[in-house]
């Protein structure tokens, strides 16, 4: 029985899994992003003309490191923590 | 009680609500009131709680509970019929010293029953800067008239010693007096109406069916507290004052029915009038947690009760006396609100019942801009640019955001016709429409904002100054959701023109119709006073909602559309969305977009996580 985390991630067998492709990114009840592969791009630029703010911004795009998929994203200092959503068991 | 009585009763609340708006737009003679919509009336019970609350900016809604309590507190037993008591302190309840409070006793048989209360950013406050927002000012006493307090009307006579010298303290005083009157219209029809409503059936009876609707609320909210899943989920805000940059943190956790709302690890609270008292930030958590909750649940304090704060004293977010407040709206609680819409919106898309409910973060930064100076009427004018209502939706996950849909803390906000803000201040639009590629790209696309163009025109002072604040133009704010982008940024771009004959870049503005068609030098602002004057521009362009989804997974036909109405541009089309489209837009290539998506995801996986 798997339990939902978000559209793009569920836990099955107690892991963390890419809803399109299964892999696993970890144990439930734990933060996963540390296991998903992530791409730090500037927020300048980043789509299109009016993304124009400060230099320093980042968008931060953590995907499955297997199929590619996009499973989050957050706007971050390159300083800045993970923000990190966790399902109690 | 006889379920049929209940819910008449019920719905009455909610007509004598929105009579009450009714009555307080067509009085008032500001545009930011009768057309952007900065308002808000509600009902509350004898001791100050919630019972009813309106339409309008929602996180008043607790705020003005707080008012009534304060009032009581004040006044004690000194409390009669037809009173009418003004208030608009932050550190008592208020968000920021333009936004006033007017709360109404409701008696009946001479015992009070109920409290009528509403708001409006009224014209001017007598502040350093016209119409209210400070971005310099270093404390609460800078920030205008403002009182814990005070008996505007004894007895349903008004108080002119106390009128007179409010108006004394403000700038256009007959404005600010039809403000007021506007507000003493709306608390006697909303005590007329409950007046009525409890003639009809009698003291008992309504006061039963409120007792009730609150139960009702507050069982209806922990039971869906309980479907949803448990859990902590974290967002973050950013807000950057001449390059320093400030954090509004959250952690919400949700157990059983219970949901906190941890604001530790904010920043402390800054020099600048960005920040809120705890009173607005419960009021800015509530903005969101209202229609995204309690979609169908009755607003009022059975909703507050099973809902924590935790607002570290000191912080942004909670800040203390004599910090400077008057941007709060704009600045930190519009953040506690984005926060806690992101926070919610992740909590609902954790659940396979309510994840339709779920919604990536709408235009999350205000702009707030002042306009002020003599018109071409000869009068004095001065007012907000309402196209900071005009927002941007949020996308879901099952359809994009709305284009210029507004804002998820103000149900009824929007935005004045170009003609009525020409008519009210010496300017000319010489553009206003929707701005392309600033809707955070997703699976479904955040809505687009919008851009403007102004120009000082007919000026008996060649032109004006306005007030810009807010919080900043270095941070996308409308964060998106399960990997949609955030919507782009607000952008602020003062085009200085000198008007020297020797220098060819200046012609007339005509109506030049992209910024960088404009001549003249470009500055970006976004904190302070500038003046707008002879040919020079003031161009805004204001934040998209977030995106919802991965936005490689758009269907193409839908991206090839966006291209089509000016939505996205070709080149997004190609390096977010992986959808190459042809230059005549006629169609897009499947074949190449298949192998721009694949490469597009696999750009995503570093070769050590690939492994």
């Amino acid at each position: 029985m798997s339990r939902r985390l978000s559209t793009t991630l569920e836990i099955e067998g107690g892991e963390i899994r890419c809803r399109k492709c299964a892999r696993a990114l970890g144990p439930g009840g734990a933060p996963w992003k540390q296991n998903a592969a992530m791409t730090e791009i500037p927020m300048r630029g980043a789509a299109g003309v009016p993304y124009s703010g400060g230099e320093r911004v980042v968008l931060r795009r953590f995907a499955c490191p297997g199929c590619g998929a996009l499973l989050d994203s957050e706007t971050a200092l390159p300083e800045d923590p993970f923000l990190d959503d966790v399902l109690f068991d | 009680m006889d379920p049929i009585t209940f819910s008449i009763i019920r719905h009455r609340l909610f007509r004598i609500v929105d009579e009450a708006v009714i009555t307080l737009k067509h009085v008032s003679g500001s545009a930011i009131t009768n057309e952007g919509h900065d308002l808000m009336v509600s009902l509350y019970r004898a001791d100050g709680s919630l019972l009813m609350g309106g339409v309008g900016f929602l996180h008043h809604l607790t705020s003005a509970a707080e008012a009534c309590k304060a009032t009581i507190r004040r006044f004690g037993d000194d409390i009669d019929e037809g009173d009418v008591f003004l208030l608009n302190d932050p550190y008592t309840a208020a968000l920021h010293t333009s936004d006033i409070y007017l709360v109404a006793p409701i008696h009946y048989r001479g015992e009070l029953v109920a409290w009528s209360a509403c708001f409006v950013h009224v014209y001017d406050i007598g502040a350093t800067n016209p119409g209210g927002f400070c971005p310099d000012a270093p404390d609460i006493f800078t920030e205008g008239f403002s009182s814990p307090g005070i008996r505007l009307v004894s007895g349903g006579r008004v108080n002119q010693d106390v009128m007179d010298t409010m108006l004394n303290m403000v700038r256009s005083p007959e404005m600010v007096a039809l403000d007021m009157s506007s507000m003493i219209a709306c608390n006697n029809v909303a005590r007329e109406r409950m007046l009525a409503l409890i003639g009809k059936y009698g003291h008992e009876t309504v006061d039963e069916a409120c007792r009730t609707l609150i139960a009702q609320s507050e069982e209806l909210l922990r039971e869906r507290l309980r479907e949803l899943p448990n859990g902590s989920w974290q967002s973050r805000q950013y807000i950057d004052v001449k390059g320093e940059v400030f954090k509004v943190n959250l952690t919400m956790t949700k157990r059983d029915d219970r949901l906190i709302f941890d604001f530790s690890g904010s920043s402390p609270q800054a020099p600048y009038a960005i920040n809120c008292t705890k009173w607005a930030s419960l009021g800015g958590l509530f903005a969101p947690l209202f229609p995204l909750l309690c979609f169908d649940i009755t607003w009022n304090e059975g909703v507050v009760r099973p809902i924590e704060m935790i607002a570290p004293e000191g912080s942004i977010v909670n800040c203390t006396r004599p910090a400077p407040v008057s941007v709060a709206t704009v600045g930190a609680i519009q953040s506690v609100n984005n926060a806690a819409c992101a926070a919610i919106g992740k909590m609902l898309d954790a659940s396979d019942k309510y994840a339709s409910e779920a919604t990536a973060v709408w235009h999350a930064n205000h702009f707030a801009v002042f306009m002020f100076g003599r018109n071409q009427h000869g009068g004095e004018a001065i007012g907000i640019l309402t196209e900071t209502f005009a927002g941007s939706g949020g996308a879901r996950n099952f359809a994009d955001g709305i284009d210029v849909g507004g804002e998820i803390p103000n149900p009824i906000s929007r935005m004045a016709n170009v003609e009525t803000l020409e008519t009210i201040f010496p300017l000319r639009y010489l553009f206003r429409r929707r701005m392309k590629d600033s809707g955070g790209p997703g699976r479904y696309r955040g809505g687009a904002g919008m851009e403007i163009g102004l120009t000082p025109h007919d000026s008996p002072d060649g032109g004006l100054h306005y007030v810009v604040s807010g919080k900043g133009a270095d941070f996308p704010m409308s964060e998106g959701l399960a990997g949609g982008y955030p919507g782009a940024p607000n952008s602020y771009i003062w085009v200085k023109n000198n008007e020297a004959e020797a220098d060819p870049r200046n012609t007339d503005a005509g109506f030049g119709q992209a910024v960088d068609d404009l001549p003249g030098d470009q500055e970006r602002v976004s904190w302070g006073v500038f003046p707008l004057m002879g040919e020079d521009v003031l161009y805004v362009r204001w934040n998209g909602g977030g995106g919802y989804g991965d936005p490689l997974d758009r269907e193409p036909d839908t991206v090839l559309e966006d291209c089509r109405t000016g939505a996205v541009s070709r080149e997004t089309a190609e390096n977010v969305y992986g959808v190459v489209i042809d230059e005549s837009m006629s169609a897009f290539d499947p074949a190449a977009t298949e192998a721009r998506r694949k490469a597009l995801a696999a750009a995503r996986i570093p070769a050590e996580a690939a492994e």
